[in-house]
């Protein structure tokens, strides 16, 4: 027994190795493939940052290399939080031109892939039109049907067409009567506002780079149709500005406690004829 | 034919003295540890009494035991598609207040009160919560008909009597009363073995000992509602659930169980019987007032040479055969038929047997003359204090017939040695009422030692363990042998 519980344990171990190592493997093939600095450009920067498009909420990165010396942008783009602290003048300059925002060191970011997503902005620049010069939304007026579609996306009521889970389930605007929605995330009413218009809110729905959005819209993302109607609505909730929907948490709970109860009659339904007491009744009854 | 051996058991209902002293015995070594005081493995319960835990043989309120459905044998209180949903939670359980709260006093207080105008007491308190607590119900509450407007009124073996049966037996000069005691009958279709999620409820391929494995039980406690004798108890500090295991580590050891070792009343009988699985199924679906007979059906004669050739096939040992040939329970059982199953129509198919009561007295006072009942050889039964019917739904499944054999056979008997030592009825009539009793002057001498000279060794007819081959299944015994020991030097390997 002895001997077979010791086997047991090593062959455990020998598992957990291997589990640990597969995961290393996993970790490595990942940071490989973001080395491609196209594509590790599309997924981490294009939020904030255009190439010849204007500033979104990062600055326009058009010829970047004659504006910083390159040591000083690979020690930036390692650890912008670092830098800010130590009380870096250029970067705290930045940060006011961003209104506060501060840049957050992107995932799996390495010195060789800084010194390439450098090249990479650099040949951009060179470019009349660079790929990154800000998003192909179309600049038409956003009509009424625009707003009705982007609300049909936002409740859900409509599914993303790539399959990204709806806005609702996280987010809340307040112009929502009824349960409203999601609490998870943020509030979106003044999401319009907050992102800086149509460019930078477009911008952010292309490739959401919150550590929540990111991971989930990367693999599922918004579709370039799709984002014009959510701008639209999202522009409309900013402009109502309607004030927070108070009744919606009073719902909830009242919901709740229904379905509660609702819950327990129905137990006690199917299970009406369980046991409960015999002696106490027979003692009581006589 | 399928020959097994199974260990059986007699209780002579009429010995009984009602004195608790097997539910001691049995505490005192199985159940004294935390989470188990409210078990007792064996009790004694006062019929008519609704015994423990309260009106155990209400099932329609437990819905212990098998029901015969669509020409099948079902659970009455679980089945593959109903566990399921219940998993969690067995709707059919008693609750604590139905076995009862076990309690102990801080006697402490005896000691330690300060000096006042009364008497210290001791104060009760609950075992299971540590705090002061209200006494109100106990495992053997309706001792000796105790409460009885309550606790024997309602007895659930009345429930088919009329009411003025009932009357018949409460009328207070008529009042009537025995002692019931119950240990599990480690049944041949056992309900909880059936029941149980996990597998740990065995019946033991030896001896038919049912079992609950403690490393495989899981605490659903799918067996308790299903055992309609509810002789299996869930432990809460170990989260298992528990049973009476027949003493097993004393029956291997040639000894019998505590309970029947230290049975006052010498009322308990023990030996091994052959019976053939394969009639199980066909027997327990038949009609209620068939079963009895139908049981005896299913034990074989361990003297018939076809009986023996088919048990050595099975595997049982030639010492087993010899110990069942030598067993009071084939005796009592299928020889006299004197002995009945408890509430058959559960059809677990019981293997303790109880010899009825002799309670139809047959004498009554009459102002202050003494006046017999018996007019004729044998009494009219129907007139005796307690209703044939309420033996019958205890003992026979409602079946009188088998019933009033086993009462008339013991009238004989008695009748028979009342002419042998005090002479006043004549020979000639005692052997008259044997012959009516269907005995033999033989065999009621035989039932007569066997029930009033018996010693330990014809009470007890153990069957040898044989561990030897229970080992030779899983492992060789040489190897095994080496592995034993003390371990003083070299640690052996026990228990691999």
């Amino acid at each position: 027994m002895r001997h077979f519980k010791l086997e047991s344990l090593a062959s455990k171990l020998n598992w957990r190795f291997a589990g640990i190592s597969s995961v290393f493997a996993l970790f490595l093939c990942t940071s490989l493939l973001a080395q491609v600095p196209t594509e590790y450009y599309k997924q981490n920067c294009v939020s904030c940052h255009t190439i010849g498009g204007g500033r979104l909420t990062g600055p326009d990165l058009k010829d970047l290399s004659k504006r910083q010396d390159r040591e000083w942008l690979v020690n930036w783009l390692m650890d912008p939080e670092g830098i800010l602290k130590s009380g870096d003048p250029y970067a705290v300059k930045m940060q006011k031109e961003s209104r506060g925002a501060v840049m957050t060191r992107s995932p799996g970011m390495t010195k060789s892939l800084a010194i390439a997503l450098l090249d990479l902005i650099d040949e951009e620049s060179k470019l009349e039109k660079s790929q990154f010069a800000g998003s192909q939304i179309s600049d038409r007026p956003l009509l009424q049907e625009d707003i009705d579609e982007g609300l049909a996306l936002f409740m859900g009521s409509t599914k993303l067409k790539n399959g990204g889970p709806s806005c609702v389930s996280c987010h809340v605007v307040n112009s929502l009567d009824g349960l409203s929605g999601g609490r998870l995330g943020l509030n979106l009413t003044r999401a319009y506002a907050r992102l800086e218009g149509r460019k930078g809110l477009s911008a952010w729905l292309i490739s959401p780079p919150s550590k929540m959005m990111n991971p989930i819209y990367k693999k599922y993302p918004i579709d370039e149709e799709e984002i014009l109607p959510l701008v639209a609505f999202l522009k409309n909730e900013t402009e109502k500005d309607a004030p927070e929907n108070t009744s919606a948490m009073i719902n909830f709970l009242l919901f709740g406690i229904g379905g509660a109860v609702l819950l327990l009659v129905l137990f006690d339904l199917i299970w009406n004829k369980r046991f409960r007491a015999v002696r106490e009744p027979m003692v009581k009854g006589n | 034919m399928d020959v097994r051996s199974q260990i059986s058991m007699v209780f002579h209902l009429d010995k009984c003295i009602g004195c608790h002293t097997c539910s001691i015995a049995c505490k005192n070594i199985w159940t004294d540890r935390k989470g188990t005081e409210y078990m007792w493995w064996n009790n004694v319960e006062t019929k008519p009494g609704t015994g423990y835990p309260t009106k155990w043989e209400d099932q329609e309120k437990y819905k212990g035991g098998w029901e015969v459905k669509n020409g099948n044998l079902k659970l009455k209180s679980t089945g593959k598609a109903r566990i399921i949903p219940n998993i969690f939670h067995n709707p059919h359980q008693p609750s604590l207040d139905d076995y009862y709260e076990p309690w102990t006093y801080k006697y402490d207080e005896l000691f330690t009160a300060p000096e006042g105008n009364d008497q210290p007491t001791a104060k009760p308190i609950s075992m299971i919560t540590g705090e002061p607590m209200d006494i109100k119900a106990g495992p053997n509450w309706d001792d000796d008909l105790s409460g009885s407007p309550i606790y024997a009124e309602n007895d659930p073996n009345f429930d088919n009597l009329s009411e003025e049966q009932k009357a018949q037996m409460f009328a207070i000069e008529r009042l009537v009363f025995f002692y019931f005691p119950r240990i599990c009958n480690h049944c041949l279709n056992p309900a909880c073995v059936a029941s149980c999620p996990s597998g740990a409820l065995h019946k033991r391929g030896e001896d038919g000992i049912v079992l609950v494995d403690q490393e495989r039980c899981r605490g659903w406690r799918s067996c308790i509602p299903a055992c309609p004798y509810k002789k299996t108890y869930y432990n809460w500090q170990t989260g298992k659930s528990e049973k009476c295991i027949l003493c097993f580590p004393r029956i291997e050891s040639g000894q019998a169980p505590a309970c029947f070792h230290s049975c006052v009343g010498r009322i308990r009988y023990l030996g091994v019987l052959l019976y053939d699985a394969d009639m199980i199924d066909e027997i327990a679906k038949l009609p209620d007032n068939e079963l009895v007979e139908a049981q005896r059906r299913m034990i074989l004669d361990p003297n018939d040479p076809e009986v023996i050739r088919a048990a050595r096939e099975n595997g049982v040992h030639d010492s087993v055969i010899e110990s069942a040939q030598k067993s009071p329970i084939y005796k009592f059982v299928k020889e006299w038929g004197i002995a009945l199953p408890p509430h058959i129509e559960y059809r677990t198919l019981p293997m303790l047997f109880y010899v009825p009561p002799m309670l139809p007295v047959m004498t009554s006072m009459d102002g202050d003359a003494k006046k017999n009942m018996i007019e004729g050889m044998f009494p009219d039964f129907d007139k005796a204090r307690a209703p044939m019917e309420f033996l019958a739904n205890l003992f026979s499944a409602g079946n009188t017939g088998v019933l009033k054999y086993t009462l008339k056979k013991q009238m004989a008997i008695r009748q028979y040695r009342r002419a042998v030592t005090v002479g006043d009825i004549t020979m000639e009539a005692a052997k008259k009422m044997l012959l009516e009793a269907d005995c033999s002057v033989e065999a009621a001498e035989e039932i007569y030692k066997l029930t009033t000279l018996c010693t330990f060794d014809d009470r007890f007819v153990i069957p040898p363990a044989h561990r030897e081959e229970a080992i030779e299944m899983m492992k060789d015994p040489l190897e095994y042998k080496q592995q034993v020991g003390f371990g003083l030097r070299e640690e052996p390997m026990r228990g691999a």
